[in-house]
């Protein structure tokens, strides 16, 4: 009888397991189903940069296990051919256009245009001043928010040092510039001793960061911080304090991606403190997103869906090689 | 403006040096100005941080001087420096000795130059098409080949070597300076104690007449090509030591080869060729870097210094035409 009750026993659980995976199946059909056929245009400022290829590394995993389509269309560091390539991408009726829009006019009207047709636009952290479907990227608000409150601790009242900051941003028309700018003035306005003695976009290049911040230290050789926009033209900047033998006296901020090449800068001391929105995570986020879109997830009407990148703070007294990302 | 006044000022412009003179006083008036109005222009340290900062576009206006002298023109020259300074980089990121990674640059930067100068010589594309095909091609392998991909170098700047391009003195000058010097007189003595250098003027003057003067013109191209190619390595070792990367984005989106042919141009080297010496390429840098260290203690933005320098740039050339119209000796051919 025992027998006999675990042989049924048995035949239920096999039973049980066919129906299981015959429903696993059909959802995943039903799934795949929703993808199939669909669209998806990547238009970046430009590849070759770890934060582009890891974003375009989130989205290629989801396209190659849900089977739809995914295109990376490069602007190549080329304005006029970001908005022709856009235009086309429009022309070519995908599901998703996923762009990484420099400026916070450029592609408005496109924008616009490419949801009025109902294609969905997914910005990454770039937002401009069109909202679209969706936006995946750091919250500019906080992190320059943040980095002006370190900025007054480290050199405000009480601190014995100047007050005085230069800040770099990459340009002075970009989404990231204008916010954080915008976030940090509005906190440095609290602090009258904080002085901003310079504000001068580096157009994203190290180079051209290393000569004004050379330049600025010579007047102002009391500079208390140097806060970049961006990580890698801030790794120009910092040379120039660090040739001026000045690593101990100016603390260089800077913002990014949080790959190793940033860590390497921080283990070197051409970088102080980082504020890392990880752009690895941010790839994860950008597939997920892809597919929510895919599967027709909305905000309500004249909402944007929205992911704020989590922020890891790097900071050289406390560096570990872990904080920072590999391709 | 009062007769006699103006008979003096015509009487100094109405020459083929005018833009020379007119550059140069402008310069100093914006010297006396920036001097005048903003607080640390006029120190030791800044003089010193602004030759640093001005060393590379001295020694890229040399070999841009050189070729443009001689009728050609060198779209390709960034392009050469960033490939050369990643080539260097990269080999002693990679543990090569000074030697080998300097050796590397140098060979290469020949091998680019011969290149450009033997598609205009003997395949006889003209010069800005080809050194403009030669930028994206190299451009483009460099990225593909060299970085896989990527647009930037990181460079080993604690290294010795690195240390010495970037913050070392010799004889209380900065080497960026001193190389900068060194290279000046190399230009002077090219062109004005060489046959090389006569062959140079002469081609730029007139062509045909030198070749039938019997210089070996398509020669005498090729080294115009290969000076801009050593230029662009010496050039590239002191800004990629300096800010201790190599961008290749700078070929595709950086300012720095408008800022050397106005820098040739503004110094006076017309763009037909045959008049030019390295005393135009210092007027001309010193006006740029004036107004570009003058503006960034200004705080300026760099929209707004751009249009500055373009302003300067049109006023320069518009008084020089106005005291010296072109006429049929002038009016050459060729003349962008």
């Amino acid at each position: 009888m025992k027998q006999i009750l675990k042989r049924l026993a048995g035949w239920g659980t096999a039973g049980l397991l066919v129906l299981g995976l015959a429903a696993i199946s059909q959802t995943a059909t039903a799934q795949s189903s929703v993808y199939k056929g669909k669209k998806v245009i990547f238009e970046p400022i430009s590849m070759g940069l770890t934060l582009t290829e890891a974003w375009a590394r989130g989205m290629q995993r989801q396209a190659d296990l849900l089977g739809f389509s995914f295109e990376i269309r490069d602007g190549g560091f080329d304005i006029k051919a970001m908005s022709q390539i856009f235009a086309k991408a429009i022309n070519d009726k995908p599901a998703v256009i996923v762009i990484n829009n420099p400026t916070v006019q450029l592609l408005s009207r496109q924008i616009r245009q490419a949801e009025k047709a109902g294609i969905g636009v997914l910005q990454i952290n770039l937002q401009s001043n069109q909202i679209s479907t969706a936006f995946v990227g750091a919250n500019w608000t906080l992190i320059g928010t943040q980095i002006a409150e370190d900025i007054v601790k480290q050199c405000g009242q009480g601190s014995g040092r100047s007050g005085k900051v230069a800040i770099i941003p990459g340009q002075l028309t970009a989404a990231d510039s204008i916010v954080m700018n915008d976030a940090a003035f509005a906190i440095f306005k609290k602090h009258p001793e904080i002085k901003v003695v310079s504000n001068q976009a580096s157009n994203w290049e190290p180079e051209k960061a290393r000569q004004i911040t050379a330049t600025v230290l010579q007047q102002n050789p009391d500079l208390c911080a140097i806060f970049g926009h961006w990580g890698v033209h801030t790794i120009g900047a910092g040379n120039a304090v660090k040739d001026a033998g000045k690593s101990d006296d100016v603390t260089v901020y800077a913002t990014g991606g949080g790959n190793r090449l940033i860590c390497n800068a921080i283990e070197n001391g051409i970088i102080d403190r980082y504020w890392s929105y990880n752009a690895d995570g941010q790839g994860r986020d950008l597939g997920t997103m892809v597919r929510l879109m895919l599967q027709g997830a909305k905000a309500p009407e004249g909402a944007m869906m929205t992911v704020d990148s989590p922020l890891i703070v790097i900071k050289r007294a406390t560096y570990s090689p872990s904080q920072c990302w590999d391709m | 403006m009062p007769g006699a006044t103006y008979d003096l000022l015509r009487g100094l412009l109405v020459t083929k040096h005018a833009l020379e003179y007119i550059v140069l006083a402008i310069a100093f008036a914006f010297i006396i100005l920036f001097s005048i109005f903003i607080d640390g222009f006029a120190t030791l340290g800044n003089l010193s941080n602004m030759a640093r900062n001005s060393a590379a576009l001295v020694v890229l206006s040399c070999g841009m001087a050189v070729v443009i002298i001689a009728r050609g023109l060198d779209l390709s020259q960034i392009a050469v420096m960033v490939a050369v300074s990643s080539v260097f980089g990269l080999l002693l990121s990679n543990g090569s000795g000074y030697g080998t990674a300097l050796g590397a640059a140098f060979v290469l930067a020949i091998a680019l130059g011969i290149f450009n100068g033997w598609l205009i010589a003997f395949i006889e594309i003209p010069a800005l098409l080809s050194t403009l095909a030669t930028a994206m091609l190299i451009a483009g392998f460099g990225r593909w080949g060299i970085l896989r991909g990527e647009y930037l170098v990181l460079l080993p700047k604690d290294l010795p070597v690195m240390m010495f391009l970037s913050t070392g003195n010799v004889l209380l000058l900065p080497v960026s300076v001193i190389l900068a010097a060194l290279v000046l007189v190399a230009t002077a003595v090219l062109l004005d104690r060489t046959i090389l250098g006569q062959a140079i003027h002469a081609m730029g003057d007139n062509y045909m007449a030198a070749r039938l003067t019997g210089f070996s013109v398509r020669i005498a191209i090729i080294w115009t090509y290969i000076f801009s190619a050593l230029t662009a390595t010496v050039a590239g070792l002191i800004i990629s030591s300096a800010s201790g990367t190599v961008d290749f984005r700078i070929v595709t989106n950086g300012t720095l080869l408008f800022e050397v042919i106005m820098v040739v141009v503004l110094g006076g080297v017309p763009l037909r060729g045959g008049l030019g010496g390295v005393i135009n390429v210092i007027i001309g840098v010193l006006l740029i870097s004036v107004l570009r260290n003058g503006m960034t203690l200004m705080n300026l933005s760099s929209q707004v210094q751009d249009l500055v320098k373009g302003l300067v740039l049109i006023s320069a050339i518009v008084i020089d035409n106005y005291f010296n119209p072109r006429d049929t000796e002038t009016d050459t051919q060729g003349d962008l």
